[in-house]
């Protein structure tokens, strides 16, 4: 960033609320052995409001993995895997995640031991492989969560599948935590999960306004609590706290990015290990990355009138389980909502179901709306497959790009 | 209408230089429609039913370009050189395409298969992933009727009648391809691997009833050169099993044997998990075809709570006597990628040795890959 860009930079108050939140769960959650509080490692689009329900405590490999790919530690934790014979071509999550139950590695000293496990596969086929390692590993049972993809429409007969499963879930629950599950409790927690992701998707809303209050980079690192927690309300408090100073910046023309010139699309998750560079980047040149296809996957619709139902709907309508065909739809609408002058697509080797498809929804959104997409080739967490120049130089070309539209 | 062994001669080589050639005269001279898919769990006797010739797609071995456009080179050879056959129009004989939900990259590419190379129909049947329990069994059952339904909407109603005569035909050819493993496994050396995996391939290839004739003739033909037993003086070859998806490196496979080594078993989807566990038949063909998905060997893209895979190919390691694993797979393939480890575990305590072959179609160098399968088949002779 430049000196002058400096000097605009405002941080995120909320931040430092953020980081308690989380550290105090992570604290939570590395102690719960000997509490009596059982411990579930669960997929990033797996159904946790059951788990809080039931008084679990959820454990997020996905989330961990964002922290040791943004801290550096991740390809150290991929080669641990890699030595065991897990090819350098498979996800870098998953490469990383299985080292570190290994080796104990990365900022926290490594996830504690699960109980059981609680994959869906609403995000990806990959889940399946790697819990069924984790699930060997540490010689505990796993509940697999099949969400069928959908191509046009959910049919009938998937939406059943899915909405008989949230049962068997809830007797695996029951089975694993010697606990009645409570409907009461799990209408508390579906109330308090409405309201969080309501206020999330208002969060997110705010960079409707021209200049945005956030950045997507802003949202990637505050979409911690949406993800791992939502359902309780110490989340619900948090994202109440970020929405009003999301709105006080609006109120006093606080923008993200100092003379914001233009307004971008984010596609896939981050690359968090270049995150806070590419940011700064983007910002010097006065491009806004307002919105996003990653953090919007945590704003999912559920009914508090039928919880279980429309939960069902929810999880397996998500943005990866969906055809190419209606990502575009979805892209289409936040380029109009957000008003975006284009969009940059992050092809993640490590991910299949998100970055396959993105060639074809490049060329469909830029022979819809005539906008730019930049693609760049990198991976989330294993910087070995990421080359800066050539990011830098895509990136710098698309700007200049812009500049002439 | 039989067919002879120079008949299957010209046949396996035809299949090897141009596999869609069958299909294509079939259509012309029948008139009929042919249907291209790309997984073996794919219900062929729905599609046979209809009076259609289901093919199966399995890429070529040529260096994937047009493709390129659409999927990353972190994407599978397979799904690469096939779109690229499909956008350079080899495939403009296909009435229609079936893609079954397994792994991430077949997802996808049924998206882009149809917005880009699609022929005339598109079909996807969203198999569970959960391959038991009654909820899933449910699903599944209703998945194939829906697409049975979509099918017959294009093509024509068929009746149960016609799909248990197809069921009956395909059974058939599981039987005898189970018999030809059968064989194979006691006298390896009457029939090359090569030629064995061309015959698997071409029996998803060419309309089964005629591969089924095919298949007497190979069995009858090896049953006479196996009598009597023990008179053949055959140097013994290194008994390998294979696993991996599809298996059809031919060039592979001659510089296998010539090393003194025969695939003697395998898990290739155009193996043993193509035709291993018959349709037992009831009064609902659908229900019968949705069992068979249940209980036929495992792909690694599919999950159940009930059964290890792993433990699955370690019996059938030891029952097939090998004396060493050829993991074979494409680059870029996960769900084999993730279970090479614990099998590969497994091997190590069963102290059976193994050795991991990654390919992509198009690149692959014969000449390397000879040196480490000779220095692996030394090992194992010891």
């Amino acid at each position: 960033m430049s000196e002058e860009g400096k000097k605009h930079y405002v941080k995120i108050r909320a931040t430092e609320n953020m980081k308690k939140l989380m550290t105090d769960y992570y604290i939570q959650a590395k102690t719960a052995a000997g509490t009596g509080k059982k411990v579930c490692w669960i997929t990033s689009g797996g159904p946790v409001e059951f788990l809080i329900a039931m008084d679990v405590i959820p454990v997020y490999p996905e989330n961990h993995g964002a922290m040791c790919g943004a801290s550096r530690t991740s390809v150290e934790l991929a080669e641990v895997a890699e030595e065991m014979g897990f090819s350098r071509d498979l996800c870098s999550y998953a490469r990383l995640d299985i080292g570190q139950a290994v080796t104990a590695g990365g900022p926290i000293g490594g996830l504690p031991r699960p109980d059981f496990l609680l994959c869906c596969n609403n995000i990806c086929g990959t889940v399946l492989k790697w819990y069924e390692h984790v699930s060997r590993y540490y010689d505990v049972p796993m509940f697999f969560f099949d969400t069928p993809f959908i191509h046009k429409e959910t049919r009938e007969h998937a939406f059943e599948y899915v909405r008989n499963q949230c049962v068997e879930l809830i007797e695996f629950l029951e089975d694993q935590t010697r606990r009645n599950f409570s409907e009461n409790k799990f209408a508390e927690v579906a109330v308090k999960s409405v309201q969080a992701v309501d206020l999330w998707k208002k969060v997110l809303s705010t960079a409707e306004h021209r200049p945005s209050p956030l950045t997507c980079f802003d949202a990637f690192i505050h979409m911690a609590p949406i993800v791992t927690l939502r359902g309780t309300q110490d989340v619900v408090d948090y994202y109440r706290l970020l929405l009003s100073e999301m709105e006080e910046r609006i109120e006093n023309g606080i923008s993200a990015v100092p003379e914001e010139r233009y307004r971008l699309i984010w596609d896939n998750i981050p690359i968090w290990y270049e995150m806070r560079n590419l940011g700064k980047l983007f910002a010097s040149r006065g491009a806004c990355l307002v919105a996003d296809t990653y953090t919007s996957a945590w704003a999912v619709d559920i009914r508090i009138d039928e919880p279980l139902t429309s939960m069902a709907d929810a999880y397996t309508s998500v943005y990866l389980n969906i055809s190419i065909d209606l990502m575009v739809d979805q892209v289409l609408s936040l380029i109009q909502r957000f008003k975006a002058d284009g969009m940059v697509m992050h092809s993640n080797r490590s991910c299949k179901p998100y970055s396959l498809g993105q060639y074809d929804i490049a060329r469909m959104v830029t022979e819809k709306t005539g906008k730019p997409v930049v693609i760049i080739e990198a991976d989330m967490t294993d910087s070995r497959a990421y080359s800066e120049a050539q990011v830098r130089e895509r990136i710098e070309a698309f700007l200049e790009s812009l500049e002439r539209m | 209408m039989g067919i002879d062994s120079m008949e299957i001669d010209s046949m396996i080589e035809n299949i090897k230089y141009n596999p869609y050639s069958w299909a294509r005269s079939w259509k012309q001279k029948k008139g009929k429609g042919v249907i291209g898919y790309f997984c073996s769990y794919v219900p062929e006797e729905i599609i046979h039913a209809c009076d259609l010739l289901p093919v199966r797609i399995v890429g070529r071995n040529a260096v994937a370009t047009l493709s390129g456009a659409h999927l990353q080179n972190y994407c599978c050879s397979l799904a690469r050189t096939s779109l690229d056959m499909a956008l350079e129009g080899k495939f403009d004989f296909l009435d229609g395409t079936v893609f079954v939900h397994t792994c991430d990259t077949m997802q996808r590419l049924s998206d882009i298969w149809r917005l880009n190379a699609g022929s005339e129909e598109h079909f996807d049947i969203v198999l569970p992933a959960r391959l038991d329990g009654e909820n899933a069994f449910d699903y599944l059952r209703e998945e194939l009727s829906s697409f049975r339904a979509s099918i017959e909407r294009s093509f024509g109603k068929t009746t149960d009648e016609d799909l248990r005569r197809s069921i009956d035909i395909y059974n058939r050819n599981r039987e005898l391809l189970a018999e030809l493993y059968d064989m194979r496994i006691k006298r390896p050396e009457l029939l090359s691997s090569e030629k064995l995996y061309l015959i698997v391939t071409m029996s998803s290839l060419v309309e089964k009833s005629i591969h089924n004739s095919l298949l007497e003739t190979q069995i009858s033909d090896m049953k006479r050169s196996a009598s009597p037993v023990g008179l053949n003086t055959v140097d013994e070859k290194v008994r390998i099993f294979g696993i991996g998806s599809l298996m059809e490196e031919w060039g592979f496979l001659q510089m296998l044997e010539e090393a003194g080594a025969t695939f003697v078993d395998d898990d290739f989807c155009n193996g043993r998990r193509y035709f291993e566990q018959g349709i037992t038949e009831g009064d609902d063909p659908i229900m019968a075809i949705a069992k068979r998905i249940f209980e036929r060997p495992i792909c690694p893209c599919k999950y159940k709570v009930s059964r290890s895979r792993v433990q699955e190919i370690m019996k059938r390691v030891q029952d097939a006597g090998a004396q060493g694993v050829i993991f074979f797979q494409f680059k870029f393939c996960d769900p084999h990628a993730f279970d090479y480890v614990p099998l590969k575990e497994a091997l190590e305590r069963a102290s059976i040795p193994s050795i991991l072959i990654e390919i992509e179609q198009g690149s692959v160098s014969l000449e390397q890959l000879r040196t480490r399968i000779e220095a692996f088949i030394e090992t194992i002779r010891g």
